[in-house]
């Protein structure tokens, strides 16, 4: 495997039950890149994120992180290897401030786990790193706000953050622009843009503008299996694609 | 040796029937509405007081058929009024409800009969032998719990399988969102199951109470066990929680009578003289310690197989 | 605020706390012995739930243990003749606390919610039915009883003495938990408390965080089962009842867990009303009772929830004209805690064995009984209409000022929300 190849899946499967969700998917994502995953809904795009993020283990096949395997490791061990991920319902620590919830990824990536014998305040860098990244994520104003109270968008933008916060080197966004409308997708998809610009980033989303505006690659997941990987004119005149999943979306759009 | 196999055998049998009389209510309602009613034993104990305050100033059976419809009556105004209040809370606020609940209940139970236990018996009709073993009269009215209780079983898995309104808590149960979308009324169900629920444990306490002690603390003694068949059983799962109790019976029958201990099983070789010596652990006997293993049972089972024997995985 | 205002409360209870015990006889010096202990208890059980957001209903079991710790160094001490300072003493419970809350932490984290509950219902459950067969570790059904030694000067004879030194390790302890939570592990538990799965997602191992809060909590339990072995020069099994768990969790609930100081609030009112009420009342268990599902009800935040919302909002919340209906609120709860007592009262006085005694005196009739300082006819329509009207003219006041109340708290909200949005 090439050092281009940072995320490597190979023959993945999983089933819950008698259910095949993800039957034999073969995928490699570049370093550096923006890649996509789409696919109609069901397709099993979140279980691919499940999978790779260490929610549960494949049943068979593997997963490479910068050639590690990682498939079936627990999640927070993955985290540290330089995998992050968001979800797609909000999941934030509702009852802290916004600050308090990216400074947790912070000092997650600083290594700070049972450290007892300090005040958290005298962390100087750890907590001028999370302004920066608060900052990056265009929050400073909301800074002490409980995160349950922020909109939803807002939520959104924390969401990244808190994803970004743990310093990856692989994000994984599942369905960053969820509900959202067209200016707040624009604004989400700005600031994905902004804070990928170093990072490889693999992405689940439904909106085809946002998937063909801003990703270098898309892989086309159909029903478990991946049915096609390729820059977006490749993808955007590949026949089956069309037949399976674009053609719907063209016809609709 | 024989006859005190026979009649822990036939004890712990009746007494694990009881068991279930108890816990087959509160296996249903945590399976339904994921309450775990920490109250649940209180309603035991509600229908001993009532059947027994109902046998003093009218008579026994009358007091049987009293007792449960008013304890499930006081299900459902708790479910209806309180219970659904906090259920927005989540589920901690839930527990604590039903917890303090349980308290008040002890409380008022002691306020209006008082702190010892009240002279509840069985009527003198009843009082016979139903057989006799090996010189020793078996009473007739252990084995009139275990019908009853085997009755209610009947009933109840034929009330589930075979109605319409079975069908429906069953559907309840599994997908309570789908019932509704389907125009079942779920909260009205969710309040007959509960009240439902409570009636059986207060026909139990009503059957039982006549036979056991009847005091405020018999919620407490038996709560937890029935906590300990709920989970062994598998939390939901009518039949575990049937298996579970048999099983939970017939140890705890068993294990008052045994005097067994590791220095009795280390004499065997050779060493009871040294364990006896160190003492502690080593001496202490199954019939003593025979209250801690239902508990070491539930921790296991929590620990390993949250599931129980018989429920589903969560 | 300023910094006056912030210490001024915590000076206050200081001064109260160092100054006030010596005017007091032994029986009410006792009391803030077992007030201060209540206090830690509650704390230490709120570093698992309010903060961790592990509800256990168990804790009982560290606080048996750390008692029965103490006890057998006390033992030591007094009979086996173990030099050791008998101010140190405590610390045994803390350590024993320690050790077993490491032990079956370990095991009870492995599981959350009600799962979680009920394995720690079930290590409490299993030690309170194997003490009293145990003699050797927990004394069987008598339990363990020792003195305490003199050292350092000091006899620790007399209750004001135990009294400080229950007040010094309270105050490091309490100073201790405080710390913990500026530190950053205390903001880890937190998260632990609002997203344990996330918190996982962020590269934490989420088992091992629920040990190390799951043990510090024990700890802090186990210290103050120590202190209370070490104020009664005994322990026994009845120490691991669930009875015991069932206490610290009204205390916390009722004060407050999501404020620091709210389950020391909690202690400190229901230890205090328990023994002002307890030598008047029968009842007054049944009154903790009802006032614990009040407030799961109606205050689920706890009294100290309602005083940090009122802090929080106080530049909000319009005082003028929140005052008289706080005074009619007030009012009716005081009418329908009368009427409810009353009731409580009369029937607790008409089902008592004494009463029952003075029936049988005339002919199983029902003469007059008395509560209150008054005496009362118990089929009088006076005796039951009293505390009907009280009660209703109360819920009538109430129900009329929850809506004035409820909108002038909104407006205080909004008025909170509207200031902290951003500048457009």
């Amino acid at each position: 495997m090439s050092s281009e190849t940072v995320l490597e899946l190979r023959g993945l499967e999983k089933s819950f039950g008698a259910a095949r969700i993800i039957r034999g998917v073969d995928l490699s994502v570049r370093r550096g890149e923006r890649h996509a995953v789409i696919g109609p809904n069901g397709a099993g795009k979140s279980t691919l994120f499940n999978l790779v993020s260490g929610l549960f283990a494949p049943n068979a096949g593997s997963i490479l992180l910068d050639g590690r395997e990682i498939a079936g490791r627990s999640a927070h061990r993955i985290n540290r290897m330089g995998l992050s991920r968001s979800f797609q319902i909000t999941n934030i620590y509702h009852r802290m401030t916004v600050f308090e919830n990216l400074r947790i990824g912070t000092m997650a990536r600083h290594g700070i786990r049972f450290s007892l014998l300090r005040p958290v305040s005298s962390l100087t860098r750890i907590n001028s790193e999370t302004d920066a990244l608060l900052e990056r994520i265009r929050l400073t104003g909301r800074r002490d706000v409980p995160a349950g109270e922020l909109t939803y968008s807002e939520q959104r933008a924390l969401e990244i953050g808190m994803t970004l916060a743990t310093g990856p080197e692989v994000i994984l966004l599942d369905e960053p622009t969820a509900g959202m409308s067209k200016d707040e997708t624009a604004y989400v998809i700005d600031l994905i843009r902004e804070v990928t610009v170093d990072k490889t980033l693999l992405v689940v989303e439904h909106d085809m503008s946002v998937v063909f505006g801003l990703c270098d690659r898309i892989s086309v997941l159909v029903y478990g299996d991946l049915l096609a990987t390729g820059t977006p004119d490749e993808i955007r005149n590949n026949a089956a694609v069309q037949e399976a999943y674009l053609g719907e979306e063209a016809a609709s759009s | 040796m024989l006859e005190f196999i026979l009649v822990s055998t036939l004890n712990g049998v009746v007494y694990g029937l009881l068991l279930f009389m108890v816990s087959a209510g509160l296996t249903l309602i945590f399976g339904m509405m994921g309450v775990l009613n920490f109250a649940h034993a209180s309603f035991y104990m509600l229908g001993a007081y009532i059947a027994y305050t109902v046998t003093r100033h009218i008579d026994f059976w009358v007091g049987l058929l009293v007792a449960p419809v008013l304890v499930a009556m006081i299900g459902v105004l708790v479910e209806r009024y309180l219970l659904r209040r906090v259920h927005s809370h989540g589920h901690a606020h839930e527990l604590l409800l039903t917890f303090g609940l349980a308290f008040i209940f002890e409380e008022l139970v002691k306020l209006f009969y008082g702190d010892f236990p009240v002279n509840y018996a069985m009527p003198d009709h009843l009082r016979f032998a139903a057989f006799t073993i090996f010189d020793a009269d078996y009473p007739f009215y252990r084995v009139f719990i275990g019908l009853v209780a085997i009755a209610m079983f009947v009933a109840l898995y034929l009330l589930l399988s075979r109605t319409r309104v079975g069908l429906v808590v069953r559907a309840a149960e599994r997908l309570p969102v789908m019932a509704e979308a389907l125009s079942h009324n779920v909260p009205l169900v969710f309040m007959g199951v509960f009240g439902v629920g409570a009636g059986l444990a207060g026909l139990a306490g009503a059957v039982a109470g006549a036979f056991f002690p009847t005091n405020p603390n018999m919620a407490l003694e038996l709560g937890i066990i029935v906590f300990v068949v709920v989970v062994v059983g598998g939390l939901g799962s009518l039949a575990g929680s049937l298996v579970a109790s048999l099983m939970i019976g017939v140890f705890s029958s068993f294990a008052v009578g045994l005097d067994w201990s590791l220095a009795g099983l280390l004499s065997y070789v050779g060493l009871g003289e040294w364990a006896r010596a160190v003492g502690g652990l080593f001496t202490l006997t199954l019939s003593s310690i025979s209250g801690t293993v239902p508990y070491l049972l539930m921790l296991i089972v929590l620990l390993v197989r949250p599931a129980g024997l018989m429920g589903e995985r969560n | 605020m300023t910094l006056v205002w912030r210490f001024l409360p915590l000076t206050l209870v200081m001064v109260v706390l160092i100054g006030l015990p010596p005017l007091l006889d032994v029986g009410l010096q006792n009391v803030m012995v077992n007030v201060l202990i209540a206090a830690l208890f509650a704390t230490a059980f709120n570093l698992l739930i309010g903060q961790g957001g592990m509800l256990s209903f168990g804790h009982a079991a560290f606080y048996g243990v750390g008692a029965f710790a103490v006890m057998h160094l006390l033992v030591a001490i007094e009979r086996g003749g173990l030099d050791f300072p008998t101010p140190l003493l405590p610390l045994a419970g803390a350590v024993a606390g320690m050790v077993v809350g490491l032990f079956t932490g370990y095991f009870a984290t492995i599981r959350s919610g009600v799962y979680f509950a009920l394995v720690t219902l079930a290590l409490a459950e299993m030690l309170h039915a194997l003490a009293p067969h145990w003699e050797g570790l927990f004394g069987g059904e008598a339990g363990i009883s020792s003195m305490r030694m003199p050292w350092g000067g000091i006899n620790f004879g007399q209750v004001i003495e135990v009294y400080y030194l229950t007040l010094a390790w309270v105050v490091i302890a309490f100073g201790l938990l405080y710390a913990y939570t500026r530190t950053p592990m205390g903001r880890l538990t937190l998260a632990l408390r609002d997203n344990e799965e996330r918190l996982r997602f962020m590269g934490y191992n989420v088992h091992a965080t629920k040990v190390v809060v799951f043990t510090l909590s024990a700890t802090f339990a186990g210290l103050a089962g120590g202190l209370l072995a070490f104020s009664n020069e005994q322990a026994n099994y009845q120490l691991f009842e669930v009875h015991i768990s069932a206490q610290v969790l009204l205390h916390t609930f009722v004060g407050g867990s999501t404020v620091f100081f709210g389950p020391a609030i909690g202690a400190v009112i229901f230890t205090i009303f328990a023994h002002v009420i307890g030598d008047i009342t029968r009842s007054w268990m049944l009154y903790q009772g009802v006032i614990f599902i009040l407030v799961v009800l109606f205050v689920p935040h706890g009294i100290g929830g309602v005083l940090t919302e009122h802090l929080r909002l106080r530049t909000h919340i319009p005082w003028r004209r929140i005052g008289r209906p706080y005074a009619i609120a007030a009012t009716a709860a005081l009418l329908i805690t009368a009427a409810s007592v009353m009731i409580i009262e009369f029937l607790e006085a008409l089902f008592s064995p004494r009463y029952f005694a003075a029936r049988r005196q005339v002919d199983m009739g029902f003469p007059p009984f008395e509560r209150f300082g008054y005496v009362w006819e118990p089929f009088s329509v006076l005796t039951w209409l009293l505390p009907l009207v009280l009660g209703i003219v109360g819920l009538f006041l109430l129900l009329r000022v929850r809506h004035q109340v409820a909108e002038l708290w909104s407006e205080a909200r909004e008025s909170a929300a509207a200031q902290g949005r951003p500048a457009p």
